[in-house]
Formats: C-alpha cells, sequence, structure tokens
C-alpha cells in the first residue's frame, strides 16, 4: 500500500507544474469570464450586479455583435474551402514534380510564419487607392475600379481582409495535404495509372478521397481560427468602417480595453467560449474530426 | 511521386511558377519598399518597381527605434516559454503515458478541451489576474502564460511518442533498479527529440508572432517584443514609408531564419506525427 500511494504521489509531481500553470492561467480565467459577465464593470471600481443583463443586451440590442456573427459566417466557409482546394491542388501538382518541390513548398508556406501584424500593414499598401499597387495595377491596365477603396467600403471591406488571411494560411493546408500525401500507398497510385485513368482524374476521384482525416483537421482548425482572429482585424480596420469588419476578439478587445466595458467584454468572451468550445465538440463527437497535426491557437 | 505524362508535369511546373509569382507579389514588396531610397517619394506599382537599392531606410530604423532590444525581448520572452513547455509538458506527458496518475483521464480531457480555446476569450481575466499577482506589464505576465497555453498541444504530442516508445528499454531499467524519474529523464527524453523538436518549433512560432496578448499586457516600450514595433513606431514612420517596411523586414527575418534552419525537423514531424486527440 505505501508503494502504491508513493507511486500516485510521484505521478502527481509530474503532472503537477502543467497542472497548476494551466489552472491559474487558463481554468480560472475561463471561469472568471464566467462571473465577471454579470457585472457592469470598468474593471478599475467594484462592479454593479446586472444579473444576466449583459447577455440580454447582447442578443437583443447590440448591432456589432450580430455583424461580427455575420462576418464569422462569411469568413469560415470562405477561408476553409479556398484554403482547401489551393492547398491540395498545389500539394498534387508537388507530387507530380521532381525537382525544385523544397523551394515551392517554401514559398507557399513563408506567409504563415510572418507576424500577421507584419502582413495586414503590408496589405494596407496594396489596397490603398492613392499609389497602392492594386490602384497602380489599375491606372496602369485600365480596370479603373482596381483602384476602389475596398479597406474603406462597408460592402468590401471583411472579403479584402479574407482575401489577405486566405493568402496567409494557404500554404499551412498545402503542408497538411502533402503530409497525408506521404502516406497514399504506391501501389494504389501505380494501380491508377497502368488501369488508364487520368490524372486529373486520379487527384478527384483517387487521392482526394483517401485524405478525409486532413479535411476534417483543416475543418476544425479553420472554424477555431476563424473565432480568434484578432491582429488582422485590428491592424487593418480595428472593425470599421462603422463595425463593417467586426469579428468577436476585436469587439472584445475594443470593449474591455478601449470603452473600459470589462463586465460586458466578459460577457462576450463567455459567448465566444461556449461557440468555440460547442462546435469544437459538435466537429469532433459529430463529424469525426481530430487533431491529426498541429493545434490552433 | 507520381509518374505522369512530361507534358503535364511541364503543366504543372508552369502552373506552379506563376502561381507562386503572384504569392509572393506581397514580399517582394515588402522589400522593394524597404530597399529603396528614403527621398524617393514616388514608385511605381505601389513599389514594387525599384529603380535603385539603398540601405538607409535599415540606417533610420536602426538610429531612431532600439530594434536589437525589441529582438531580445522577443527572444527571452519566446525561449523562456519555449523551455518551460518542453520541461513541463514532457513530464506531464510521460506521467500520463507511463505513470500512475489519480484521476488521469479527467486531467487529460480538461487540457485536451483547451486546445480548442480561443486566447481572446482570455484577455480580461488574464490582465486582471497579472495585476492582482503584480506581473503586468513584465516579461513573466507573458512567459507563464504563453507557457500554459503552449501546454496541451505539447503534451497531446510528446505522450503520443512516449506512448510509442518500446517498453522494454524502461523495463530493463527498472529491473537494474533505476527509479521512474530518472529513467524518463536519462532514457525517454532523450528518445524523444523528433517530437520535441515539433514542439519547440511551434511554440517558439505561435509565442514569437503571439499579438494579443502582448498587446493588452505589456505598457512599457521598452519591453515589448517585435510582434509590437510596428505599432510602437506607426506615428514617428508615418511619413516614411520606406522605414516602416524596413522595420517590418527586420521583424520578419529572425521568425523564417528559425522556421527554415528548424524545417526539415517539422517536415519528419509532420509525417510521423499523426496523434490522436
Amino acid at each position: 500500500m505505501r508503494l502504491h500511494t508513493g507511486a500516485y504521489t510521484q505521478g502527481f509531481a509530474f503532472i503537477f507544474p502543467a497542472v497548476a500553470l494551466f489552472g491559474v492561467f487558463v481554468f480560472y480565467p475561463a471561469f472568471y469570464v464566467l462571473y465577471a459577465a454579470l457585472f457592469e464593470w470598468d474593471g478599475i471600481n467594484d462592479g454593479v450586479f446586472v444579473g444576466l443583463g449583459n447577455f440580454h443586451q447582447i442578443f437583443t440590442d447590440d448591432t456589432p455583435f450580430w455583424i461580427s456573427m455575420r462576418n464569422a459566417l462569411y469568413w469560415a466557409p470562405l477561408t476553409i474551402v479556398i484554403q482547401m482546394v489551393l492547398g491540395f491542388l498545389i500539394a498534387f501538382l508537388l507530387e507530380i514534380r521532381t525537382r525544385m518541390v523544397p523551394l515551392f513548398r517554401a514559398l507557399f508556406y513563408l506567409p504563415a510564419i510572418v507576424s500577421p501584424v507584419v502582413i495586414g500593414i503590408v496589405w494596407q499598401r496594396i489596397y490603398n487607392p492613392f499609389g497602392g499597387l492594386l490602384s497602380d495595377i489599375g491606372r496602369a491596365t485600365g480596370l479603373k475600379f482596381l483602384a476602389f477603396p475596398f479597406l474603406a467600403d462597408t460592402q468590401t471591406a471583411i472579403f479584402a481582409v479574407i482575401v489577405v488571411n486566405i493568402w496567409q494560411w494557404m500554404g499551412f493546408s498545402m503542408l497538411m495535404y502533402i503530409a497525408g500525401m506521404k502516406g497514399i500507398s504506391r501501389e494504389i497510385l501505380e494501380a491508377a495509372r497502368l488501369d488508364g485513368i487520368s490524372t486529373r482524374q486520379t487527384a478527384i476521384h483517387v487521392v482526394w478521397p483517401m485524405l478525409r482525416h486532413v479535411h476534417m483537421t483543416l475543418i476544425l482548425l479553420g472554424v477555431i481560427g476563424t473565432l480568434q482572429t484578432f491582429p488582422l482585424i485590428y491592424i487593418m480596420t480595428k472593425g470599421g468602417p462603422n463595425h463593417a469588419t467586426e469579428m468577436l476578439p476585436n469587439y472584445i478587445f475594443q470593449q474591455g480595453f478601449i470603452l473600459q466595458n470589462m463586465g460586458y467584454a466578459s460577457a462576450l468572451s463567455v459567448v465566444l467560449l461556449a461557440l468555440s468550445l460547442g462546435l469544437s465538440i459538435f466537429q469532433v463527437k459529430v463529424l469525426g474530426a481530430r487533431f491529426s497535426f498541429g493545434a490552433g491557437r | 511521386m507520381i509518374r505522369v505524362p512530361a507534358i503535364t508535369r511541364r503543366l504543372a511546373t508552369a502552373f506552379l511558377t506563376a502561381l507562386a509569382l503572384v504569392w509572393m507579389v506581397p514580399v517582394l514588396m515588402m522589400l522593394a519598399v524597404a530597399f529603396t531610397p528614403p527621398e524617393k517619394r514616388v514608385t511605381g506599382f505601389g513599389g514594387l518597381v525599384v529603380e535603385e537599392v539603398s540601405l538607409r531606410n535599415f540606417g533610420i530604423v536602426f538610429a531612431d527605434a532600439p530594434i536589437l532590444h525589441h529582438l531580445l525581448n522577443s527572444l527571452v520572452i519566446t525561449l523562456s516559454s519555449v523551455f518551460f513547455v518542453v520541461l513541463f509538458g514532457a513530464m506531464a506527458a510521460y506521467a500520463f503515458a507511463r505513470m500512475r496518475v489519480r484521476g488521469k483521464n479527467i486531467w487529460f480531457f480538461l487540457l485536451i478541451t483547451t486546445l480548442m480555446l480561443p486566447v481572446p476569450t482570455l484577455i480580461v481575466p488574464l490582465f486582471q489576474i497579472n495585476k492582482s499577482l503584480g506581473i503586468l506589464d513584465t516579461y513573466l505576465g507573458l512567459i507563464l502564460p504563453y507557457t500554459a497555453l503552449g501546454l496541451p498541444f505539447a503534451i497531446i504530442i510528446l505522450r503520443g511518442f512516449f506512448e510509442a516508445l518500446p517498453r522494454e528499454l524502461e523495463e530493463a531499467a527498472r529491473l537494474d533498479g533505476v527509479s521512474q524519474p530518472r529513467i524518463f529523464w536519462f532514457i525517454a527524453l532523450p528518445l524523444s527529440w523528433p517530437a520535441l523538436s515539433v514542439v519547440v518549433i511551434f511554440q517558439f512560432m505561435t509565442s514569437f508572432n503571439e499579438f494579443v496578448l502582448a498587446l493588452v499586457t505589456l505598457d512599457s516600450d521598452s519591453l515589448k517584443p517585435l510582434s509590437l514595433v510596428p505599432l510602437i513606431y506607426s506615428g514617428q514612420f508615418f511619413t516614411q514609408p520606406g522605414a516602416m517596411f524596413a522595420t517590418l523586414t527586420l521583424i520578419t527575418v529572425p521568425v523564417v531564419v528559425f522556421y527554415f534552419a528548424m524545417q526539415r525537423f517539422m517536415i519528419g514531424g509532420l509525417t510521423t506525427g499523426a496523434v490522436k486527440g
């Protein structure tokens, strides 16, 4: 019995540092927002208890919140689908090639390792209607619509940011598909070739269906990524113009740290927390998605 | 490698080359603007066309902004969190894989749930918690949360690896009277370097580029990491796009160098590291 207790103590000692850090900086905060969400509170003075008042306001009388929901519904499918199709296409074409594969792989993946802050500022200049790259191309080619102020117009701004996000993260999808294709046995592909199946058909009817686990991982990570989008929005538009590019993380930041509504920001955090946990559990349990590699943060 | 007719391969090459060129335009533009002499204000195609190359923008940055100091901040924060994630993550993962832990499954479930936790939900409480712990506006105020947030991924990757290690090695050591902590430290840990390198790369990249927590918890410019540098100097360099883009280039260099130095470990880890979550 003594031996048993000793073994348990040792095991606990091994997980203790991780659990302690985790408790203080992840679990406690998650419960903290649940509590703080019940107050009208500026973060400095004592809060006033308002019960579920903050949530009532979020769901019935908060236009920016609903815009952020709408934008997430644009963001997730556009980003995920386009990145999957492009990433798969490039990964497949790289399987065909014999030389320069590492170079192509590096070039397409490069944007994913660059800070989104840098990327946001660079793309601001590309979209700038006065002397930006797109407007200059428009002037040179006569395609005048390219000089449109994409980031300043409420109709186009969110899509302009989505383009940047796709550009940045497409290489990650490509890398996941490359890794997935390494796991497909050569015999299957060789058999497809000997049966006279075209390259295009091999891609669509043989390789794509065999990578279901990669598709599911990318969808799962794409949804989580959508829900934590912050730096690109903050740098490029600050959620504007007139909240047109609002996403929940930016709205939480604005409410909590610019307007000093820490209670309201906590309530928004609770909604984001519930959404992300709910959607993740739904995807893992119901759709059978799993993390193959590269968990989202 | 898929065998195809030569014409298909040539078409694939042409397509990939064209797409890669388009894909690199923003990066090339960043470099072009950074290397354009500061007094040349009007440049073609958003600055993509370079007529004269100059390093003077970089001179301005080094003179006006302590960029190396910010790099040092980034390295202190990033490397500390990498160290703690590797150490604490490996210990916990080994315990989950090989040792007796009361409530093991519950602990593990709680850890992996937070893989799906968006960091922005934590900014309000972490700001308040750092304030009460007296670590607001310090390195530690970022190192500890980065470590905590990096642990779940590290533990999942490493646990999978430890479970796959042949038990015979450890059994032999145990029969020789070697204690469990020593087996972990001298046998399991050195063997797990392929998984550890994936954890190191991942933690380095996420901590180095992390933005939102740094934004809300750091107030003193002298403590700020590279990811916040464009915000600090956006006013000062407002009329000097060359200096701003030179800054952006300098911020990007360390992480690109690190990634390409470590890339072969990453690809190895990707192909071997299918892990059940």
